[in-house]
């Protein structure tokens, strides 16, 4: 009896393992052109849930490992698995549960956008319905107009509802953003994060680092085809800084903040006082608590800035930042 | 000047598609066609009805007979393999065809489409199939015009020459522009380049044209023209002839290789962005 107890866990996980497999998972993965770049030895898993962004110039790569996601192209070494499922063997399998939204939109100019979506609907077998109603009406797209007299932001719409229908498991994105209008992009980024929150995976690139902040999880980082870095997003929250400014009604509490590990006083006029908090916030507020204080304000660094110093940081000492 | 389309098409699979984006030119090649075979019927009267054409082909230098098909004009057979089969018709039934057929896959992924067309859930050898079937049955479509342009012109301008007959030169032809569409799809998928795929299937028609045509002149040509698609299709006289299996089937099966290598070529291959 208590053999079988210690058993059932295991077997338990066993009937999981399939759909526990990551979404994207890519190893030791090299794609190299002639005299250019490609990427090379690239190591990458997306967990299931999870926004990841990859971040970096253009021609870094992004392009060149989503496009092997999608075996458009295919890597000179490496395994790259879908889902556990190789993306060459089983590419039909493999592009059933993915959306993807190109980087370079190619659309057919002729049709209009409800016969190009159509189209597609039914290569995805959805026969004749037309699961892209709801989708298009929420980013009002026009769908009987021809394609070739949209502008470049309904042109992206066109591919973003075609990247989103049928609610696929996980969303390859490539530049998603790109010619959209900032209140295009903020629908963009809210659909992306409510895709995560049911559960899609999410895979994007971008240059735009305010897009990253806003809606992934984690971040790669990659220059010249590999990953340079890979960093949380959290954690970088975390690590950012807050400046506090303050005037106290008397004396100033300089020493206790002095004494502080992750203060340092930018200026100090004896009843007014800058400071730069890295991190938490709490001690500061612990200390500031014990003295009578006439103002405060309060600014934190956006993550964008953060971002920036994180990268910075990198060029000088690689492998060390704010964030592992 | 392009109008409103009022109705969406009910595009679903991958050869409607293709069928729908090349409806345009096919209507205008097919008419074309229709109206050349036409006119070129109505013109038999007036050279049957002049004794001295009768005669002219043997005031010919023998090159020149050979290259255009050049016999006795005064009968309709004659007539016919000169004017429209010999090179005109199959000629511009092979450059649509070329066309096409360079456009196919290397057009797609010049103007970026394949990419999404690819992400979807399909296999590479099926989009290329669909499209293949689109472009063999656009090929048969046009040479639909030259049919019905032969229908009534023979007729009306008493050709005299059997259905048969005329259905088999008919059916080279279209042969003739399967296999072209089929190479230069081939060349298209294999390199992604539109521009060699047209140029490279253009050079081996027009060479395939001369080698069945100067093989009669030139002695150690001869052996060669076997391999010639055009000697298979049309240098073997299918106008006073007839259907001859054998040497269709032989341009049938050349067509088959050619898009089994537009497959291959397709499967292997990186896509370009």
């Amino acid at each position: 009896m208590s053999g079988s107890t210690v058993s059932e866990p295991k077997r338990s996980e066993a009937r999981c393992a399939p759909s526990a497999r990551p979404p994207i998972q890519m190893e030791a993965v090299t794609k190299r052109y002639r005299g250019a770049r490609g990427i090379e030895d690239m190591d990458l898993e997306l967990r299931a849930g999870e926004v990841f962004a990859f971040l970096g110039p253009n021609g870094a790569g992004k392009t060149t490992t989503i496009r092997i996601l999608l075996d458009l192209i295919r890597p000179d070494a490496g395994r790259v698995q879908l889902f556990g499922l190789d993306v060459r063997r089983h590419g039909v399998e493999v592009r059933r549960r993915v959306g993807y939204l190109p980087g370079e939109l190619g659309l057919y100019e002729q049709l209009t956008a409800r016969e190009i979506l159509s189209h597609f609907a039914y290569l995805r077998g959805a026969g004749r319905s037309e699961p892209f109603a709801e989708l298009a009406e929420r980013f009002e797209l026009e769908l009987s107009r021809p394609v070739r007299s949209l502008s470049k932001g309904n042109r992206q719409k066109v591919a973003l509802v075609q990247a989103l229908m049928g609610d696929p498991e996980l969303l390859i994105l490539d530049e998603p953003t790109t010619g959209l209008d900032p209140l295009v992009q903020d629908q963009v980024h809210a659909t992306i994060r409510s895709a995560a929150r049911s559960g899609r995976s999410v895979f994007l690139s971008s240059h735009v680092l305010s897009e990253v902040a806003s809606v992934a999880d984690r971040v790669g980082i990659i220059s010249d085809g590999r990953i340079a870095r890979l960093v949380r997003i959290e954690e970088l929250r975390a690590a950012a800084v807050h400046y506090v400014d303050v005037r106290f009604q008397g004396q100033g509490g300089y020493e206790e903040l002095c004494a502080l590990s992750n203060v340092r006083i930018t200026a100090d006029a004896g009843a007014t006082m800058s400071i730069e908090v890295t991190g938490s916030l709490d001690p500061v507020i612990a200390v500031l608590a014990r003295y009578a204080i006439a103002d405060l304000t309060i600014r934190e660094t956006d993550l964008e800035t953060v971002f920036r110093g994180a990268l910075g940081r990198h060029d000088e000492k690689p492998g060390r930042g704010a964030a592992a | 000047m392009r109008l409103p389309r009022h109705r969406d098409a009910q595009l679903h699979s991958i050869f409607e598609r293709a069928m729908f984006e090349q409806r345009h030119s096919l209507y205008g090649w097919g008419s074309g066609l229709f109206a050349l075979a036409l006119l070129m019927c109505l013109l038999y009267p007036t050279v049957r009805s002049n004794p001295a054409l009768a005669t002219l082909h043997e005031t010919y230098p023998k090159a020149l007979r050979s290259l255009f098909g050049i016999t006795n004009l005064a009968t309709g057979t004659g007539f016919l393999r000169a004017e429209l089969f010999s090179v005109v018709a199959p000629m511009l039934v092979i450059v649509l065809a070329v066309l096409w057929g360079g456009d196919t896959i290397a057009g797609e992924e010049e103007r970026g489409t394949i990419n999404l067309l690819l992400s979807n859930p399909v296999t590479r050898w099926r989009v290329l199939l669909e499209k293949w079937a689109a472009l063999l049955a656009g090929v048969v479509a046009v040479c639909g015009g030259l049919a019905a342009g032969l229908a009534i012109g023979s007729p009306l301008a008493r050709l005299d020459i059997a259905w048969s007959r005329l259905a088999a030169a008919i059916l080279a032809t279209a042969l003739l522009g399967a296999l072209f569409a089929s190479v230069a799809l081939a060349l298209g998928a294999a390199s992604g380049r539109r521009g060699l795929a047209r140029g490279v299937a253009s050079l081996l028609a027009v060479a395939s044209y001369l080698l069945s045509s100067l093989a009669n002149l030139i002695s150690w040509l001869a052996p060669l023209k076997g391999l010639s698609p055009w000697y298979h299709a049309l240098g073997v006289d299918p106008l006073s002839r007839g259907l001859q299996l054998d040497h269709v089937s032989i341009v049938a099966a050349m067509t088959l290789f050619a898009a089994g290598v537009a497959v291959v070529g397709f499967e292997r291959r990186d896509l370009a962005v």
